[in-house]
């Protein structure tokens, strides 16, 4: 199983069971996915998309109604595989009696590290928690709690990063430094699945997306393959009645028929160029919003 | 087996920072205090009366550090999410219940004995003798303490803390009674509940105040197969835990 | 849940030593409940722990604190001394005393400590299984 992908996901199905007479809530059904060696897979979908679910079945917190998860091959319970997992949960909590330097001391003992109080040191200062070593957790912003759980996950070098809403609630400089250790990570060789409501960052990082929506897949594949699915165009000419540039978007089938009518119209093309979608307008348009 | 001994440290550490457990210690202290200062209508049969009541005390403490200490450990982890990272990577769970067991199992035995040497001290003040089997009481006490942190985890998978609170006195409290006793609680099924009497613990074994404060003497052996017969149940109960916990989802 | 309880009741009931308790009406030898010489033991012992009236276990004689229940065939030689069936008292105190309780007592302290920790590892691996089965 050496050559196994990281993670691979196979028709995986979850189902909560309501109160009484309620039935049954489908929460994730039959969403297959890998994530290969290497890569930094953006997970994206709306508020009760299923993307937590999915995770929580990859760790084992869930157990899958229907449909698998293996982990380079084996069962994501297999001590072997959990030892080469970073996991950094949703709205991340300690035990408030704690503080970060004791936190890693016991989570190394727990994993079998043989780590020193100076790469624990070295390791807070990566996540910008240095100073805060002695301090008890209870004082701790969300944002540190955020980091905390980074240095956490990182403690053992894994060999894949799961990250539930990593970004989530953090400032725009905090953001940054997230996405520049997630990088540092791949390019260390780290396979990184990246869950994650803030489309800018995930178009930034990931080399590929998974789009959800109630509980399906519904949209896979490279960054560049979903931002160019539809090779769209954008003209740009002179209007007639304001003379200011008037902006045109239209696909690539439509181009030729369109052009040919604005020369019939002797309206003035100033430019023509491949007009490149965003993330959100992907995510959008796959969830039944509209493309810009 | 090392990462449940680190996290049984580190959950001995968690608790051993908590108000409940010096509270509930404060609160068996003064209660054996009182106890030594109700005054006797005989001398010589105060020994006896604080040893029998004390002994009852510290056994009743037992049952307040359990529910005390062990009550809201899996559902303040479940309500602050300190379970996920937990549970998703470095500890599987029965490596989480047992490392939770031993930290909170430590942590009483160490109040337990606490309370064992403030009833010597009472016993010293009143300038009465200690009889030697009083620790070795006390350590079937412990046991017992740790069969109930057992029957404490057990029901706080599937109940909340409000709840966890009778069940387990209702099981304490049973688990004292004889066959008979227990079967005049529904006469109208002697055989229901005579069957069901035997399938609940006999915490009656780890209770041997009256022999102490009679000054009966007991065999080694009694100690060492009721210490056995204790711990075999409790990992009995833990099992019954791990298996309800097992098929819990964590969402 | 249930699956598990009901395998642990089945093995235990089947286990015929354990569908005896310690009630001494149960367990006693005939011989000793016949015996005139240990009943009179008994209620000397007694006698000397009157004081130990406050026990959780109930008696109906409080005076004596004695603590035994006794069949027809006994009732009818220690009239006086009418104990329900299956009663005792003074908590563990009674098998401490009584020199043919104490082995009894081992063996079914230990044969059902064996049960439970046969049971508890049982459970273990079960609920494992069932789970990787998941």
């Amino acid at each position: 199983m050496a050559d196994a992908h990281p993670l691979q996901v196979k028709d995986l199905s979850k189902q909560f069971a309501r109160k009484r007479r309620l039935g049954s809530v489908q929460a994730i059904s039959s969403i297959s996915f890998d994530v290969r060696q290497g890569e930094i897979v953006g997970f994206i979908g709306h508020n009760g998309a299923g993307k937590t679910t999915t995770i929580k079945c990859v760790l084992g917190l869930l157990k899958p109604s229907e449909g698998g998860v293996s982990l380079w091959g084996s069962l994501p319970a297999a001590p072997v595989v959990r030892k080469r997992i970073g996991y950094i949960p949703e709205n991340p909590d300690y035990d408030d009696s704690f503080n970060p330097m004791e936190y890693l001391n016991m989570f190394a003992s727990m994993r079998g590290l043989s780590g020193l109080n100076s790469d624990w040191m070295k390791l807070l200062r990566r996540v910008g928690l240095a100073g805060w070593e002695s301090t008890g957790i209870r004082q701790f912003s969300k944002g540190m709690r955020q980091r905390m759980s980074l240095a956490i996950a990182l403690q053992s070098r894994p060999d894949l990063l799961i990250m539930d809403e990593p970004t989530g609630g953090l400032d725009p400089i905090a953001r940054k430094e997230f996405r520049e250790i997630i990088l540092e990570e791949n390019s260390r060789g780290a396979s990184v699945l990246l869950s994650s409501h803030i489309l800018s960052d995930v178009e930034t990082i990931c080399s590929r997306a998974i789009i959800l929506s109630r509980g399906r897949l519904i949209a896979e594949g490279s960054m560049d393959d979903l931002l160019g699915q539809e090779h769209l165009f954008r003209i740009t000419v002179i209007s007639r009645k304001t003379g200011k540039e008037v902006e045109e978007i239209i696909t690539e089938a439509d181009l030729q028929t369109r052009i040919d009518s604005m020369r019939q119209d002797n309206l003035t093309i100033v430019k023509i160029e491949r007009a490149l979608k965003s993330l959100e307008d992907v995510f959008m348009a796959a969830t039944g919003g509209s493309v810009k | 087996m090392k990462a449940v001994f680190t996290f049984s440290l580190m959950t001995l550490r968690m608790l051993f920072r908590r108000r409940t457990l010096w509270g509930i210690l404060l609160i068996i202290l003064l209660a054996l205090a009182g106890i030594a200062s109700v005054p006797s209508f005989d001398v010589s049969n105060q020994g006896r009366f604080i040893l029998d009541f004390g002994l009852f005390g510290i056994e009743v403490g037992a049952l307040l550090l359990a529910l005390g200490l062990a009550a809201t450990l899996y559902p303040r982890d479940r309500e602050t999410r300190t379970l996920m990272p937990l549970i998703a990577v470095p500890l599987s769970r029965w490596q989480y219940l047992l490392g939770r067991f031993l930290g909170a199992a430590l942590i009483q035995a160490a109040a337990l004995l606490v309370t064992c040497l403030g009833l010597m001290l009472i016993l010293l003040f009143h300038k009465l003798p200690i009889p030697g089997d009083l620790l070795p009481a006390t350590l079937l006490i412990i046991v017992e303490g740790w069969f109930l942190l057992s029957t404490v985890f057990f029901f706080s998978f599937f109940t909340s803390p409000p709840l966890n609170w009778p069940l387990t006195t209702m099981l304490f409290i049973v688990s004292q009674m004889s066959v008979a006793e227990f079967v005049g609680l529904l006469p109208s099924a002697p055989g229901l509940m005579r069957a069901v009497r035997m399938i609940l613990p006999h915490a009656d074994v780890f209770h041997i105040k009256d022999p102490i404060a009679h000054g009966f003497a007991i065999e080694p052996v009694y100690f060492l197969v009721a210490i056995f017969y204790g711990l075999c149940y409790s990992a009995f109960m833990l099992s019954l835990a791990l298996a309800v916990f097992r098929g819990r989802d964590l969402k | 849940m249930i699956r598990y309880v009901f395998l642990f009741t089945i093995v235990y009931l089947s286990f015929s030593g354990c569908r005896t308790d310690y009630d001494i009406a149960d367990v006693a030898p005939v011989e000793f409940l016949d015996s005139e010489e240990n009943h009179e033991h008994l209620h000397e012992h007694a006698d000397e722990d009157t004081s130990c009236t406050h026990d959780s276990n109930a008696h109906t004689d409080g005076e004596t604190g004695e603590e035994h229940s006794i069949d027809e065939h006994v009732e009818a030689s220690h009239a006086g001394h009418d104990h329900a069936s299956g009663t005792r008292n003074h908590g563990t105190q009674w098998f401490f005393n009584q020199p043919w309780a104490a082995p009894f007592i081992w063996r079914k302290l230990f044969r059902d400590s064996v049960i439970f920790l046969g049971l508890a590892v049982a459970v273990f691996f079960l609920s494992s299984r069932r789970r990787r089965k998941r």
